[in-house]
Protein backbone atom coordinates (compact mmCIF):
# COMPACT_ATOMS: atom_id res chain seq x y z
CA UNK A 1 0.00 0.00 0.00
CA UNK A 2 1.66 3.45 -1.13
CA UNK A 3 1.75 5.81 1.83
CA UNK A 4 1.36 9.22 1.52
CA UNK A 5 4.51 10.23 0.71
CA UNK A 6 4.19 13.79 -0.53
CA UNK A 7 2.31 15.45 2.39
CA UNK A 8 3.89 19.19 3.23
CA UNK A 9 5.91 18.85 6.18
CA UNK A 10 3.53 21.91 7.73
CA UNK A 11 0.40 19.83 7.67
CA UNK A 12 2.03 17.34 8.75
CA UNK A 13 3.19 18.87 12.09
CA UNK A 14 -0.90 20.28 12.31
CA UNK A 15 -2.79 17.44 11.99
CA UNK A 16 -0.45 14.22 11.69
CA UNK A 17 -1.81 11.92 9.17
CA UNK A 18 -2.80 8.83 10.26
CA UNK A 19 -0.97 5.74 8.30
CA UNK A 20 -2.65 2.20 7.92
CA UNK A 21 -0.53 0.53 11.20
CA UNK A 22 -1.65 3.48 13.49
CA UNK A 23 -4.76 3.51 14.68
CA UNK A 24 -6.57 6.72 13.68
CA UNK A 25 -7.14 8.69 16.11
CA UNK A 26 -9.85 10.89 15.12
CA UNK A 27 -13.46 9.74 14.44
CA UNK A 28 -13.33 11.57 11.04
CA UNK A 29 -9.89 9.77 10.34
CA UNK A 30 -11.86 5.77 10.70
CA UNK A 31 -12.10 4.06 7.67
CA UNK A 32 -15.90 3.65 6.99
CA UNK A 33 -16.16 -0.53 6.91
CA UNK A 34 -16.33 0.00 2.61
CA UNK A 35 -13.26 1.19 2.30
CA UNK A 36 -12.03 -1.40 5.24
CA UNK A 37 -12.89 -4.15 2.39
CA UNK A 38 -11.47 -2.41 -0.51
CA UNK A 39 -8.08 -2.36 1.58
CA UNK A 40 -8.58 -5.88 2.40
CA UNK A 41 -9.07 -6.45 -1.56
CA UNK A 42 -5.98 -4.33 -2.18
CA UNK A 43 -3.29 -5.53 0.16
CA UNK A 44 -4.54 -9.14 0.15
CA UNK A 45 -6.57 -9.86 -2.94
CA UNK A 46 -9.46 -11.41 -0.29
CA UNK A 47 -12.15 -12.36 -2.02
CA UNK A 48 -14.98 -12.80 0.68
CA UNK A 49 -13.91 -8.36 0.94
CA UNK A 50 -14.57 -8.29 -2.22
CA UNK A 51 -17.74 -10.03 -2.51
CA UNK A 52 -18.80 -7.68 0.32
CA UNK A 53 -18.13 -5.07 -1.48
CA UNK A 54 -20.09 -6.56 -4.49
CA UNK A 55 -23.14 -6.99 -2.61
CA UNK A 56 -23.38 -3.81 -1.75
CA UNK A 57 -22.13 -1.56 -4.60
CA UNK A 58 -23.69 -3.76 -7.82
CA UNK A 59 -26.99 -3.31 -7.04
CA UNK A 60 -26.18 0.53 -6.83
CA UNK A 61 -24.17 0.73 -9.76
CA UNK A 62 -26.70 -1.29 -12.18
CA UNK A 63 -29.64 1.05 -11.50
CA UNK A 64 -26.75 3.86 -12.07
CA UNK A 65 -26.10 2.42 -16.00
CA UNK A 66 -30.25 1.93 -15.65
CA UNK A 67 -30.85 5.63 -14.98
CA UNK A 68 -28.16 7.10 -17.28
CA UNK A 69 -29.82 5.62 -20.31
CA UNK A 70 -26.93 2.56 -20.77
CA UNK A 71 -29.78 0.22 -20.08
CA UNK A 72 -28.98 -2.49 -22.80
CA UNK A 73 -25.54 -2.42 -20.99
CA UNK A 74 -26.05 -2.10 -17.55
CA UNK A 75 -24.73 -5.51 -16.60
CA UNK A 76 -21.72 -5.32 -18.76
CA UNK A 77 -21.22 -1.82 -17.08
CA UNK A 78 -21.48 -3.39 -13.44
CA UNK A 79 -19.28 -6.14 -14.30
CA UNK A 80 -16.43 -3.74 -16.19
CA UNK A 81 -16.51 -1.18 -13.30
CA UNK A 82 -15.78 -4.70 -10.46
CA UNK A 83 -13.57 -6.16 -12.42
CA UNK A 84 -11.36 -2.50 -12.47
CA UNK A 85 -12.12 -2.34 -8.38
CA UNK A 86 -10.25 -5.65 -8.57
CA UNK A 87 -7.28 -4.29 -10.13
CA UNK A 88 -7.22 -1.31 -9.14
CA UNK A 89 -7.82 -2.12 -5.57
CA UNK A 90 -3.85 -1.72 -4.78
CA UNK A 91 -3.79 1.70 -5.83
CA UNK A 92 -7.09 2.33 -3.99
CA UNK A 93 -5.82 4.78 -0.42
CA UNK A 94 -8.47 4.96 1.91
CA UNK A 95 -7.05 8.26 3.08
CA UNK A 96 -7.64 10.37 -0.06
CA UNK A 97 -11.52 9.16 -1.22
CA UNK A 98 -14.06 6.93 0.81
CA UNK A 99 -14.37 3.65 -1.12
CA UNK A 100 -17.50 4.66 -2.06
CA UNK A 101 -16.51 7.73 -3.68
CA UNK A 102 -13.71 5.76 -5.19
CA UNK A 103 -16.39 3.53 -7.04
CA UNK A 104 -18.24 6.75 -8.08
CA UNK A 105 -15.33 7.80 -9.93
CA UNK A 106 -14.59 4.45 -11.41
CA UNK A 107 -18.05 4.04 -12.21
CA UNK A 108 -18.39 7.55 -13.91
CA UNK A 109 -15.16 6.79 -15.97
CA UNK A 110 -16.06 3.44 -17.19
CA UNK A 111 -19.89 4.63 -18.59
CA UNK A 112 -17.58 7.44 -20.14
CA UNK A 113 -15.32 5.21 -21.65
CA UNK A 114 -18.24 2.84 -22.90
CA UNK A 115 -19.74 6.05 -24.69
CA UNK A 116 -16.55 6.99 -26.21
CA UNK A 117 -16.19 3.65 -27.28
CA UNK A 118 -19.30 3.32 -28.68
CA UNK A 119 -18.52 6.41 -30.65
CA UNK A 120 -15.56 6.88 -31.69
CA UNK A 121 -14.98 7.54 -35.22
CA UNK A 122 -11.92 5.89 -36.82
CA UNK A 123 -9.77 8.47 -35.48
CA UNK A 124 -7.96 7.82 -32.30
CA UNK A 125 -8.14 9.22 -29.46
CA UNK A 126 -5.43 11.01 -27.99
CA UNK A 127 -6.35 11.80 -24.72
CA UNK A 128 -7.71 8.60 -22.62
CA UNK A 129 -10.60 9.00 -20.22
CA UNK A 130 -8.59 8.95 -16.89
CA UNK A 131 -6.70 11.82 -18.42
CA UNK A 132 -9.86 13.91 -18.40
CA UNK A 133 -11.54 12.66 -15.44
CA UNK A 134 -9.59 11.27 -12.84
CA UNK A 135 -9.83 8.65 -9.52
CA UNK A 136 -9.05 10.12 -6.88
CA UNK A 137 -6.05 9.30 -4.89
CA UNK A 138 -4.13 8.09 -8.06
CA UNK A 139 -2.20 11.17 -8.95
CA UNK A 140 1.28 11.49 -7.36
CA UNK A 141 1.13 15.46 -6.62
CA UNK A 142 -1.52 15.64 -4.61
CA UNK A 143 -0.12 16.80 -1.21
CA UNK A 144 -3.73 17.54 -0.08
CA UNK A 145 -4.33 16.49 3.48
CA UNK A 146 -6.09 13.23 4.04
CA UNK A 147 -8.18 14.15 6.81
CA UNK A 148 -10.26 16.95 4.96
CA UNK A 149 -11.17 14.03 2.25
CA UNK A 150 -12.45 12.01 4.56
CA UNK A 151 -14.56 14.50 6.74
CA UNK A 152 -16.22 15.66 3.31
CA UNK A 153 -18.40 12.64 2.55
CA UNK A 154 -19.44 11.94 5.91
CA UNK A 155 -20.03 15.56 6.05
CA UNK A 156 -21.89 15.36 2.56
CA UNK A 157 -24.38 12.60 3.61
CA UNK A 158 -24.85 14.63 6.89
CA UNK A 159 -25.37 18.18 4.65
CA UNK A 160 -27.79 16.36 2.41
CA UNK A 161 -30.44 15.01 4.67
CA UNK A 162 -31.00 18.59 5.30
CA UNK A 163 -31.61 19.21 1.49
CA UNK A 164 -35.17 20.39 0.64
CA UNK A 165 -36.71 17.34 -1.97
CA UNK A 166 -36.62 20.13 -4.99
CA UNK A 167 -33.00 20.46 -4.39
CA UNK A 168 -32.18 16.67 -4.17
CA UNK A 169 -34.56 15.54 -7.02
CA UNK A 170 -32.40 18.76 -9.17
CA UNK A 171 -29.27 16.65 -7.84
CA UNK A 172 -30.15 12.95 -8.89
CA UNK A 173 -30.88 13.91 -12.06
CA UNK A 174 -27.59 15.63 -12.93
CA UNK A 175 -25.48 12.87 -11.08
CA UNK A 176 -27.83 10.19 -12.30
CA UNK A 177 -29.28 10.32 -15.39
CA UNK A 178 -26.40 12.79 -16.74
CA UNK A 179 -28.38 15.75 -17.30
CA UNK A 180 -27.56 18.89 -17.99
CA UNK A 181 -28.61 21.63 -16.09
CA UNK A 182 -31.01 23.14 -19.17
CA UNK A 183 -32.16 19.24 -19.67
CA UNK A 184 -33.04 19.04 -16.26
CA UNK A 185 -35.12 22.59 -16.76
CA UNK A 186 -37.03 21.67 -19.66
CA UNK A 187 -37.92 18.00 -18.27
CA UNK A 188 -39.02 19.45 -14.99
CA UNK A 189 -40.86 22.40 -16.42
CA UNK A 190 -39.08 25.49 -14.76
CA UNK A 191 -37.01 27.77 -15.93
CA UNK A 192 -32.98 27.46 -16.30
CA UNK A 193 -32.29 30.02 -13.35
CA UNK A 194 -34.38 27.61 -11.25
CA UNK A 195 -32.69 24.62 -11.59
CA UNK A 196 -29.39 26.66 -11.00
CA UNK A 197 -30.50 28.35 -7.82
CA UNK A 198 -31.52 25.61 -6.68
CA UNK A 199 -28.41 23.96 -7.46
CA UNK A 200 -26.38 26.60 -5.83
CA UNK A 201 -28.50 26.08 -2.58
CA UNK A 202 -27.55 22.86 -2.51
CA UNK A 203 -23.73 23.23 -3.16
CA UNK A 204 -23.36 26.11 -0.51
CA UNK A 205 -25.48 24.16 2.00
CA UNK A 206 -22.12 21.17 0.96
CA UNK A 207 -19.83 24.30 1.33
CA UNK A 208 -18.42 23.81 -2.41
CA UNK A 209 -19.40 27.52 -2.94
CA UNK A 210 -18.79 29.01 0.37
CA UNK A 211 -14.94 27.70 -0.53
CA UNK A 212 -15.61 29.74 -3.53
CA UNK A 213 -15.50 33.02 -1.08
CA UNK A 214 -12.82 32.40 0.73
CA UNK A 215 -10.28 31.96 -2.18
CA UNK B 1 -1.52 30.51 -7.56
CA UNK B 2 -4.24 30.93 -9.99
CA UNK B 3 -6.86 33.48 -8.93
CA UNK B 4 -9.47 32.67 -11.34
CA UNK B 5 -11.57 29.12 -10.90
CA UNK B 6 -14.24 27.48 -12.37
CA UNK B 7 -17.86 27.87 -10.81
CA UNK B 8 -19.50 25.15 -8.65
CA UNK B 9 -21.80 24.46 -11.10
CA UNK B 10 -19.68 23.68 -13.86
CA UNK B 11 -17.03 21.53 -11.32
CA UNK B 12 -20.52 19.75 -10.40
CA UNK B 13 -20.77 18.76 -14.17
CA UNK B 14 -17.41 17.22 -14.66
CA UNK B 15 -17.80 15.15 -11.46
CA UNK B 16 -20.92 13.97 -12.75
CA UNK B 17 -18.88 13.20 -15.89
CA UNK B 18 -21.54 15.04 -17.90
CA UNK B 19 -19.24 18.22 -19.62
CA UNK B 20 -18.07 17.32 -23.22
CA UNK B 21 -14.72 15.89 -23.31
CA UNK B 22 -13.19 19.90 -24.29
CA UNK B 23 -14.79 21.16 -21.37
CA UNK B 24 -13.35 18.23 -19.37
CA UNK B 25 -10.10 19.24 -20.24
CA UNK B 26 -10.15 22.74 -19.27
CA UNK B 27 -11.12 21.87 -16.14
CA UNK B 28 -8.66 18.77 -15.49
CA UNK B 29 -5.61 21.38 -16.76
CA UNK B 30 -7.25 23.61 -13.68
CA UNK B 31 -7.07 21.33 -10.68
CA UNK B 32 -3.96 19.93 -12.02
CA UNK B 33 -2.70 22.90 -10.08
CA UNK B 34 -4.84 23.82 -7.87
CA UNK B 35 -5.55 22.27 -4.69
CA UNK B 36 -8.68 24.33 -3.83
CA UNK B 37 -10.49 22.91 -6.37
CA UNK B 38 -9.71 19.80 -6.16
CA UNK B 39 -10.48 19.50 -3.05
CA UNK B 40 -14.12 21.39 -4.35
CA UNK B 41 -13.75 17.79 -6.49
CA UNK B 42 -13.80 15.54 -3.49
CA UNK B 43 -16.55 17.08 -1.98
CA UNK B 44 -18.37 16.75 -5.70
CA UNK B 45 -17.47 13.33 -6.25
CA UNK B 46 -18.38 12.58 -2.82
CA UNK B 47 -21.51 13.95 -3.31
CA UNK B 48 -22.45 11.83 -6.56
CA UNK B 49 -21.35 8.17 -4.02
CA UNK B 50 -23.99 9.40 -1.50
CA UNK B 51 -26.69 10.31 -4.79
CA UNK B 52 -26.06 6.91 -5.57
CA UNK B 53 -26.40 5.14 -2.22
CA UNK B 54 -29.56 6.78 -1.92
CA UNK B 55 -31.04 5.66 -5.18
CA UNK B 56 -33.06 2.53 -5.50
CA UNK B 57 -31.12 -0.68 -6.07
CA UNK B 58 -31.91 -3.08 -8.80
CA UNK B 59 -30.36 -6.79 -8.63
CA UNK B 60 -28.09 -8.07 -10.99
CA UNK B 61 -27.95 -11.61 -12.53
CA UNK B 62 -27.14 -14.44 -10.08
CA UNK B 63 -24.42 -15.89 -11.88
CA UNK B 64 -22.40 -12.10 -12.29
CA UNK B 65 -20.17 -12.48 -9.33
CA UNK B 66 -19.01 -15.99 -10.73
CA UNK B 67 -18.64 -14.52 -13.95
CA UNK B 68 -16.84 -11.42 -12.38
CA UNK B 69 -14.46 -13.85 -10.97
CA UNK B 70 -13.58 -16.02 -13.77
CA UNK B 71 -12.88 -13.05 -15.66
CA UNK B 72 -10.13 -11.95 -13.15
CA UNK B 73 -8.74 -15.19 -13.16
CA UNK B 74 -8.65 -16.11 -16.72
CA UNK B 75 -6.89 -12.62 -17.62
CA UNK B 76 -4.04 -12.12 -15.02
CA UNK B 77 -4.01 -8.17 -13.90
CA UNK B 78 -1.97 -6.49 -16.63
CA UNK B 79 1.69 -5.88 -14.26
CA UNK B 80 0.46 -3.43 -11.70
CA UNK B 81 -2.32 -1.52 -12.86
CA UNK B 82 0.14 1.58 -13.47
CA UNK B 83 -0.30 4.09 -10.91
CA UNK B 84 0.30 6.29 -13.69
CA UNK B 85 3.16 7.85 -13.77
CA UNK B 86 3.17 10.74 -16.41
CA UNK B 87 6.25 11.03 -18.62
CA UNK B 88 4.51 13.66 -20.38
CA UNK B 89 2.25 16.47 -19.57
CA UNK B 90 -1.57 15.80 -20.38
CA UNK B 91 -1.03 18.78 -22.85
CA UNK B 92 1.89 17.36 -24.15
CA UNK B 93 0.06 14.40 -24.98
CA UNK B 94 -2.41 15.89 -26.72
CA UNK B 95 -0.47 17.65 -28.65
CA UNK B 96 2.00 15.88 -29.79
CA UNK B 97 4.60 18.47 -29.50
CA UNK B 98 6.23 21.11 -26.98
CA UNK B 99 3.54 24.02 -27.04
CA UNK B 100 6.04 26.77 -28.53
CA UNK B 101 6.92 24.61 -31.61
CA UNK B 102 3.26 23.49 -32.74
CA UNK B 103 2.45 25.25 -36.07
CA UNK B 104 1.05 28.28 -35.71
CA UNK B 105 -0.49 30.28 -38.11
CA UNK B 106 0.12 34.32 -37.33
CA UNK B 107 -3.47 36.07 -37.73
CA UNK B 108 -3.46 39.78 -37.06
CA UNK B 109 -0.28 41.08 -35.81
CA UNK B 110 0.12 39.86 -32.24
CA UNK B 111 -1.76 37.09 -32.63
CA UNK B 112 -1.61 33.43 -33.49
CA UNK B 113 -3.64 30.50 -33.56
CA UNK B 114 -3.68 27.15 -33.64
CA UNK B 115 -7.28 24.90 -34.41
CA UNK B 116 -7.32 21.58 -32.57
CA UNK B 117 -10.64 20.73 -32.84
CA UNK B 118 -9.61 17.61 -34.89
CA UNK B 119 -8.32 16.01 -31.37
CA UNK B 120 -11.64 15.67 -29.92
CA UNK B 121 -13.69 13.81 -32.78
CA UNK B 122 -17.49 13.68 -32.22
CA UNK B 123 -17.08 16.52 -29.76
CA UNK B 124 -19.10 19.54 -30.84
CA UNK B 125 -16.86 22.53 -29.75
CA UNK B 126 -14.10 24.09 -31.62
CA UNK B 127 -11.25 23.61 -29.75
CA UNK B 128 -8.48 26.65 -30.39
CA UNK B 129 -5.15 27.55 -29.10
CA UNK B 130 -4.38 31.17 -29.59
CA UNK B 131 -1.00 32.99 -29.04
CA UNK B 132 -0.56 36.82 -27.66
CA UNK B 133 3.22 37.64 -28.00
CA UNK B 134 4.49 39.22 -25.23
CA UNK B 135 3.33 42.77 -24.57
CA UNK B 136 0.90 42.53 -27.29
CA UNK B 137 -2.85 43.37 -27.94
CA UNK B 138 -5.30 41.52 -29.34
CA UNK B 139 -8.31 43.84 -30.90
CA UNK B 140 -11.44 44.22 -29.10
CA UNK B 141 -14.27 41.36 -29.33
CA UNK B 142 -16.71 40.20 -28.21
CA UNK B 143 -18.60 36.12 -28.00
CA UNK B 144 -21.44 34.48 -29.83
CA UNK B 145 -22.10 31.72 -27.73
CA UNK B 146 -20.01 30.74 -24.77
CA UNK B 147 -16.11 30.48 -24.29
CA UNK B 148 -14.00 28.62 -21.94
CA UNK B 149 -10.11 29.73 -21.54
CA UNK B 150 -7.99 28.48 -19.72
CA UNK B 151 -4.19 30.08 -19.89
CA UNK B 152 -1.16 27.48 -20.16
CA UNK B 153 1.35 29.79 -20.26
CA UNK B 154 1.74 33.45 -19.83
CA UNK B 155 -0.59 36.05 -19.01
CA UNK B 156 -3.24 38.47 -20.03
CA UNK B 157 -4.88 41.29 -19.01
CA UNK B 158 -8.78 43.20 -19.91
CA UNK B 159 -11.26 45.27 -18.00
CA UNK B 160 -11.67 42.65 -15.93
CA UNK B 161 -8.33 42.09 -14.60
CA UNK B 162 -5.12 39.38 -14.71
CA UNK B 163 -5.26 36.16 -15.59
CA UNK B 164 -2.36 33.98 -15.06
CA UNK B 165 -1.13 30.78 -15.62
CA UNK B 166 -4.09 28.00 -15.19
CA UNK B 167 -6.41 30.47 -14.09
CA UNK B 168 -10.17 29.60 -15.64
CA UNK B 169 -12.76 32.14 -17.67
CA UNK B 170 -15.62 31.97 -19.26
CA UNK B 171 -16.71 34.66 -21.50
CA UNK B 172 -20.49 34.88 -23.04
CA UNK B 173 -21.82 37.22 -25.68
CA UNK B 174 -22.16 39.97 -22.96
CA UNK B 175 -18.37 40.12 -22.37
CA UNK B 176 -16.48 42.19 -24.90
CA UNK B 177 -13.04 42.55 -24.11
CA UNK B 178 -9.68 43.54 -25.46
CA UNK B 179 -7.10 41.26 -24.16
CA UNK B 180 -3.28 42.35 -23.61
CA UNK B 181 -0.24 39.82 -23.34
CA UNK B 182 1.13 41.21 -19.88
CA UNK B 183 4.40 39.92 -18.43
CA UNK B 184 7.72 38.52 -20.47
CA UNK B 185 6.39 35.39 -22.24
CA UNK B 186 4.11 35.14 -25.02
CA UNK B 187 0.74 34.32 -23.73
CA UNK B 188 -0.65 31.29 -24.66
CA UNK B 189 -4.39 30.24 -23.96
CA UNK B 190 -7.08 27.23 -24.96
CA UNK B 191 -10.46 28.07 -25.36
CA UNK B 192 -13.50 25.48 -25.75
CA UNK B 193 -16.39 27.84 -28.09
CA UNK B 194 -19.70 26.94 -28.61
CA UNK B 195 -19.89 29.33 -31.49
CA UNK B 196 -17.77 31.55 -33.44
CA UNK B 197 -16.40 35.19 -32.29
CA UNK B 198 -17.80 38.69 -33.16
CA UNK B 199 -15.48 41.35 -33.86
CA UNK B 200 -16.29 44.67 -32.83
CA UNK B 201 -13.31 46.81 -33.64
CA UNK B 202 -12.12 47.42 -37.24
CA UNK B 203 -10.73 44.20 -37.68
CA UNK B 204 -14.04 42.58 -38.35
CA UNK B 205 -13.05 39.89 -40.67
CA UNK B 206 -10.23 38.64 -38.45
CA UNK B 207 -10.72 35.18 -36.35
CA UNK B 208 -8.53 33.97 -33.83
CA UNK B 209 -8.62 32.86 -30.37
CA UNK B 210 -7.98 35.94 -28.78
CA UNK B 211 -10.81 37.17 -31.21
CA UNK B 212 -12.84 34.00 -31.75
Amino acid sequence: MNKVTNINHATVKERPVTTLDQKPARAEGRKDPWSQLLVKVGKEQDRQAYHSLFEHFAPQLKYYAMANGMASHAEELVQEVFVSIWRRACLYDWQKAAASTWIFTIARNQRIDMLRKMRRTSAEMPVETEDLWQIPGEDDNQPVTSLHRLMSERRVRESLSQLPEDQITVIAKVYMEQKSHQMVADELNIPLGTVKSRVRLALSKLKVILQDQNV
Amino acid sequence: MTRHHPDSLSLMEYSAGNLSEPHALCIRLHLDKCTHCRSRVDTLDSLGAVMMEQQPKVSVSETMFDDILAKIDSTPAPEQPAKVVPKISLLQKLLGEDINNLPWKRQLGDVSVLDITEKFPGQKEQVVLQKLVAGGKAPAHTHRGTETTIVLQGAFADQKGVFNQWDFVVLTDQDEHKPVAVGCEDCITLSVLSAPVKLTGTFTRMLNPFIR
